[in-house]
This record gives structure tokens, C-alpha cells and sequence, in this order.
């Protein structure tokens, strides 16, 4: 029965049924099942081969998003139980997210957001026109590994190196990495405020990020 | 009498069909608006405000309203009055497109962040394109601070092209400014007002949400009778949902609740139905704007802005090429087309690869030549009563020839056989002689004499020294006004 549940659980995910996967963390929790055993062999093998699969074309990026929010379902219906049993997720690392003050556009932070959700990383997600001292606050808060910080346009995209001052400033540098992305963002932009690390697209986010943490792929 | 090639995106059912889900979504869902003007306005007219989420449901009514209330035709006006451009228009012509973060250099071939130089640049390009009508500064011009560097960018066209000349503003205290750099420019405020010789695009941002400041400045600017083109941008399966029937439904919502504010603050400003929607690549969640599905998106949007009897234009002749060459015409034409044979007025595209992130100034007359292929095209052929030069062929009989015919001599002028300007049609020989150029090396070639010749269309010397002035007191004002946001901030203030 174990093994019947473990292997729907994991379908869920593959399939991207966030409310499947979700009644299934609840049954799993009404078996006396560990969460973290859940989590570790159940919902993220599904997530695994969601990512091989996308990483080798034979599926597309709403798959992963899909998947992704399946899983993060699974997860919060199994987190009290993982608190009450102060027992921690391993997790890839912790990133705080947002579109940079004066900015409205979230789509790519959002798939960003999702995209490192994904693949085992805690996102905090601030949402837009995000100042830098939400930044700074929230990666104190969270004790965050690294910082992602998105811009749209040219006059907006400054904003990126003000977070990046901000957090110096308020000593969390150069423990804290800061990656950038955006449309007008280059490699060469992100060296001159002295990020770490720029996604030029949602899939190279993770990639870098993984990096900056030195999480494996 | 021609028989001129056309195309139906939209049957009339279609039509109604995508209007209705428009008003759908405006009255069930509703539209959100950040900013200070926009709510109050929508909220005494009518409209269901939630102040807390900022989003107003507006109702039928108040989009029929705007629909009667906006004008069905507006002159777009030029420094030059030769340049005038009346909207509708019964030819398609051409807009440079805008606001790239990148362009690439003409002299290294770097791809480098944009600067004045390069709007100027290619906004003198754009002035010697003949099938261009629309300016728009096609780069962000990153050398200039960035309080005020729409105004320098917006400056720098006007100075640079007699064309009519489009922009956007990115906050409210940028609007007095752009005012006076207006009045400077065309000589005075009536000139402005009666003229319409700029305007400025206003893009939504999807799905369903205004942009405050971009909204405030330009209710500011209603004042001035400053046109406004409608430009929303849903991407289909990201900021758009993921079908092009809804997309453009949605896409139409984001244009019609656009109008109701700007017609509610001043009845009767022009404007202008546009669009720039694209589709998400769903490998990688990227932008893609030269596809065919941004074509067709394109050419219904089009066909809605007619049924709606406004001054219509598009967006078209886009590539998502990284570099010139055939993947960028092949996209460019996929996208100019279909907006094209739906009668759009103007299609906006000019001059930038690389999703528009990227201006490349031989782009600029290569897809001016692709415009008049088109247009060639499009003309299709005479099917007059003459049409047949019956006689041409009894004297030539069997076996004979048309050489030695006034026909033939008056044809080679005719249009109806179009001498293109910059493919090549050199014998074999002749090509590998001169070098085997291509068409980008010969808009090279043009683009280099442009560049090098004086400016075509200057601005007076006096006009040129004063605005010099407005854009200095935009540059301290604004830029003490950013200083002070900044030193409020408790986090650089503890710097």
C-alpha cells in the first residue's frame, strides 16, 4: 500500500495535479507517514523526472511550472506535521526574489520563482516594485543564500545595483549571492554592480543559482 | 481597376465574439490601475472601483461611451508638414520600433547598451527610409540620467527626424517637461494641440494592469491634445493565457478599458488602436514576437481597431533573430504581412532584431525595402480595360518580341513592375566583381552616406538652444526629485 501511494504521489508531480498531490500528502500524513520520507521519496523523484525530461526536450517549460506548483502543494499540507516534528526539508538553498523598485513586471521573476522551486530551492517570493530595504530585511528574515533580483527596463534595471549596496551595507555581502535577470541585464551589467551571477533565461536561472549555492544540478 | 490581394483574419461573427469577451473581462474581472487619476475618473463614471485592490469592473456602457467618443481619424502632423500622415490611411506605412536596451554598433558590430548617439542614429536612418511615417527612438539612450532620459530620448528624435515622432514617459513629473520640449520644438502650444505632431504609446501592462506613473503623465498630457497609441503586449502563455482567440480578447480588453480612461479625462484625444502582442517560447519562457502567431495575433487586432472605427496601426515586421540575416527577414516578414493585408495604417517594426531589444541601423532600410516588396505585392496587378495590350501581342505575333514597344519603355517606370532598391539583380559576374555584396552590405553602404552627409532636417539653431535649456532644467529638477526619493530610503540611508 506504501508503495502504491509513494508511486502516486510521485505520478502527481509528474503529472502537475496539484490537487491530487496535495490529498495525497493528507493520506500520507493520515498513514503515519513521515513527511520528510514523503517529501525525499515520493514527491521529489516526481520532480526529478520532471526535470530530466524537460532538461532533455521532451517536455516544456508549463510541465515544470505545473509540476512545480504540485509539489509545493504537497509541501504545504506536510509542513505543520514537519514543524511539529522539528524536522527540517533538505533543501537546495534559500533565495529571496523580486522585481526591483519602480517596476511592475513579475513574469519573469515569477518563472524564475518556479523554476528554482522546482529544483529544491525555498523561495520567498517579494513580488514587485520591491525596495532595497525589503530586500535586506527579508534576507535577514529568512536567512537567505542568495538574492534575485529582476528588472524590465533600462531605467529600472540601477535598482539592481542599489540592492546590491543595500545588502553590503547592511553587512550581508559577500555571504549573501545576488543574481540578476531582465531583459536589458547582461553578464557584463551584472559583473559592474557586482552581482554574482546573471540568468539570462528562467531554465540558466537555476543553473547559476545552483552554482552561487554550490548545489548540484 | 487592380486586383489587390486581401485577407479576412476575422469573420464578422469572430468579431463580436472577441468584442464580447473584451467586455467580459472588464466587467467580471476587471482592470487594475495603479496611479492617482485613473480610479477617481472611473469610479465617478460608472465603473465598480475596489479602492483596496485597485481594480475597476467596467461596465458596457461606459466602453460604448468611449468607443463614441473617440475620434475616427486623427492627422498624425510632422515637423515637416510633407510628412503628415493621416490615420486611417488608405496605403500601409511604416514605424521605426522602440525603446531597445542594445544596438548594435555600427563601426565594431558590438552589441552595447544604447546611447544618445545611436537614437539620433537611427532616427536619421529612419528619416531617409521613404516608407517610414513614425518615428520612435529605437534604443534607450543609457548615456543619459536616467530621471529624465526619456525626455533626452524624446528630444534627440524630434531634433533628429522631421517625422512625425512617438515616445513614452516613465513618470508624472516627467509630463510638464515633455510639454515644454513640445512647445519649443513646434512653436508653441496651439501648433502642438492642432497639429498633433508627437505622441505617445501607452503599453498596459498584461495581463489586466495599468502602470501609474506611465498612466498619470499622459492623463497630464491630455491637456496638450497629445495622441495616445494603445499598444497592450499579453504574451500567450505567460502574461497572456495560452490561445490566440483569448489572447486577443484579452489583449482587446487592455486596449478598450485604455480608451474609456483616457476618453472619461478628455473627450474626443485622439486614439490610436494598437497592438504588440507575442507568444511565450515554452522551452525556455522567453519572448517571441516574430513568429506567425504574432502575426495573426497582429492582424485580428487590426481588423478589431477598424470595426471599433479608430485610427488603427500594429505592430509587425519583428524578429526574434539574435543576428541580421535570413532568420531575421523570414520572421520580420512573417510579422509584417498579415497586419498588412488587414489594412492596418501603419505597422510599427522598424529596424530591430533580438525580440525588439536590439537596433541594427541597416535594419532600418532593409525593412523598408521588405516594405515596399510588400506593398508591390500587395498592389497586385491592372485589370483595366486595357489591361490585355491586345494589340501589343498582334504586333508581335508568333515568334516575335515586346522589346521595341512603348509599352515596354513606359512599364520599366510604371510600378507595376517594382526596381528594388536594395536587393541585387547584377549578372553573376557583375555580383562577384563588385565584392558579391548582399542586401545588408548595401543598406551599409546607404547608411554609411547618411550618417556621413550633415544632418538632413536640423532644428533652427535658436530652437536648439533652448530646448538645451528644458532638457538641463529636466536633468537638475528631476534628477534632485530622484536624489530626494533615494535619500529617503532607510536602507541607502544608512550608507
Amino acid at each position: 500500500m506504501t508503495q502504491e501511494l509513494f508511486d502516486a504521489m510521485r505520478q502527481s508531480v509528474i503529472d502537475g495535479d496539484a490537487t491530487a498531490a496535495g490529498k495525497l500528502a493528507e493520506q500520507a500524513l493520515a498513514e503515519g507517514i513521515d513527511p520528510l520520507v514523503a517529501i525525499d521519496e515520493a514527491f521529489v523523484p516526481g520532480i526529478r523526472h520532471v526535470g530530466e525530461q524537460f532538461r532533455c526536450g521532451d517536455l516544456f517549460l508549463p510541465d515544470m511550472m505545473l509540476a512545480a506548483r504540485a509539489m509545493q502543494t504537497a509541501i504545504a499540507v506536510l509542513e505543520p506535521e514537519m514543524i511539529a516534528r522539528a524536522s527540517q526539508r533538505k533543501i537546495a538553498g534559500r533565495v529571496v526574489i523580486g522585481t526591483v523598485q519602480g517596476d511592475i513586471h513579475e513574469i519573469g521573476k515569477n518563472l524564475v520563482g518556479m523554476m528554482l522551486t522546482a529544483n529544491g530551492f525555498e523561495v520567498h517570493d517579494l513580488g514587485v516594485d520591491v525596495s532595497p530595504e525589503q530586500f535586506v530585511e527579508k534576507a535577514k528574515e529568512v536567512g537567505a543564500d542568495l538574492i534575485g533580483v529582476s528588472a524590465l527596463l533600462t531605467t529600472t534595471m540601477t535598482g539592481q545595483r542599489t540592492v546590491v549596496e543595500a545588502l553590503a551595507t547592511a553587512g550581508l555581502r559577500p555571504g549573501v549571492k545576488v543574481m540578476v535577470g531582465g531583459a536589458p541585464v547582461t553578464k557584463a551589467w551584472a559583473d559592474e554592480i557586482g552581482a554574482d551571477g546573471y540568468g539570462e533565461d528562467a531554465v540558466g536561472a537555476v543553473g547559476i543559482a545552483q552554482a552561487l549555492v554550490g548545489a548540484g544540478a | 481597376m487592380t486586383m489587390r490581394y486581401q485577407a479576412t483574419f476575422l469573420s464578422e461573427a469572430d468579431r463580436d465574439r472577441v468584442h464580447e469577451q473584451s467586455l467580459r473581462i472588464l466587467d467580471e474581472i476587471g482592470v487594475r490601475f495603479h496611479g492617482e487619476r485613473a480610479l477617481p475618473l472611473l469610479e465617478a463614471a460608472g465603473a465598480r472601483v475596489d479602492r483596496e485592490t485597485g481594480i475597476a469592473r467596467i461596465p458596457r456602457s461606459l466602453v460604448e461611451s468611449a468607443l463614441a467618443s473617440a475620434p475616427t481619424s486623427v492627422v498624425l502632423g510632422a515637423r515637416d508638414p510633407r510628412h503628415d500622415y493621416p490615420l486611417p490611411s488608405p496605403v500601409t506605412r511604416y514605424g521605426l520600433d522602440g525603446t531597445a536596451a542594445f544596438a548594435r554598433d555600427f563601426e565594431t558590430g558590438e552589441r552595447r547598451y544604447g546611447t544618445r548617439r545611436d537614437v539620433e542614429l537611427g532616427c536619421r536612418v529612419f528619416g531617409a527610409a521613404d516608407m517610414g511615417v513614425l518615428a520612435w527612438p529605437p534604443v534607450a539612450a543609457s548615456d543619459m540620467p536616467s530621471a529624465s532620459r526619456p525626455l533626452h530620448e524624446f528630444a534627440t528624435m524630434l531634433r533628429a527626424c522631421a517625422k512625425h515622432g512617438q515616445h513614452e514617459l516613465h513618470t508624472r513629473a516627467q509630463a510638464p517637461f515633455l510639454a515644454e520640449v513640445l512647445r519649443v520644438v513646434f512653436g508653441g502650444e496651439a501648433a502642438v494641440r492642432e497639429r498633433h505632431p508627437a505622441s505617445v504609446v501607452y503599453c498596459p501592462v498584461a495581463p489586466l494592469t495599468h502602470d501609474g506613473p506611465m498612466l498619470d503623465a499622459y492623463l497630464d498630457l491630455g491637456d496638450l491634445d497629445l495622441p495616445v497609441m494603445l499598444m497592450p503586449m499579453p504574451i500567450a502563455g505567460s502574461t497572456g493565457p495560452a490561445g490566440l482567440f483569448a489572447n486577443v480578447s484579452l489583449a482587446n480588453a487592455e486596449a478598450l478599458s485604455s480608451i474609456v480612461v483616457f476618453q472619461l479625462a478628455h473627450p474626443g484625444r485622439p486614439t490610436i488602436y494598437s497592438s504588440c502582442v507575442a507568444s511565450m517560447d515554452f522551452r525556455t519562457g522567453g519572448f517571441l514576437g516574430g513568429t506567425p502567431e504574432a502575426g495573426i495575433q497582429s492582424a485580428v487586432l487590426t481588423t478589431m481597431g477598424h470595426s471599433y472605427g479608430l485610427p488603427t496601426t500594429s505592430s509587425g515586421c519583428a524578429s526574434d533573430a539574435h543576428d541580421v540575416g535570413a532568420e531575421a527577414i523570414i520572421d520580420k516578414l512573417m510579422t509584417m504581412l498579415p497586419p498588412l493585408s488587414a489594412g492596418s495604417s501603419i505597422v510599427v517594426g522598424f529596424g530591430e532584431i533580438d525580440g525588439d531589444q536590439t537596433l541594427v541601423l541597416e535594419q532600418i532600410l532593409v525593412d523598408n525595402e521588405l516594405a515596399h516588396l510588400c506593398e508591390r505585392l500587395f498592389d497586385g496587378m491592372a485589370t483595366g480595360p486595357d489591361a490585355g495590350l491586345f494589340d501589343e501581342i498582334v504586333a508581335a505575333g508568333p515568334s516575335g518580341d515586346f522589346l521595341v514597344s512603348e509599352t515596354t519603355r513606359r512599364a520599366a517606370r510604371s510600378g507595376e513592375f517594382y526596381l528594388p532598391g536594395l536587393l541585387g539583380r547584377l549578372s553573376r559576374e557583375a555580383w562577384l566583381g563588385s565584392g558579391s555584396p548582399s542586401m545588408y552590405d548595401r543598406a551599409r553602404d546607404r547608411v554609411r552616406e547618411i550618417i556621413e552627409a550633415p544632418p538632413a532636417d536640423p532644428l533652427p539653431e535658436a530652437t536648439a538652444i533652448e530646448l538645451d535649456r528644458v532638457l538641463a532644467e529636466a536633468d537638475q529638477e528631476l534628477g534632485a526629485r530622484s536624489a530626494e526619493a533615494t535619500a529617503r530610503s532607510p536602507a541607502v540611508a544608512m550608507t
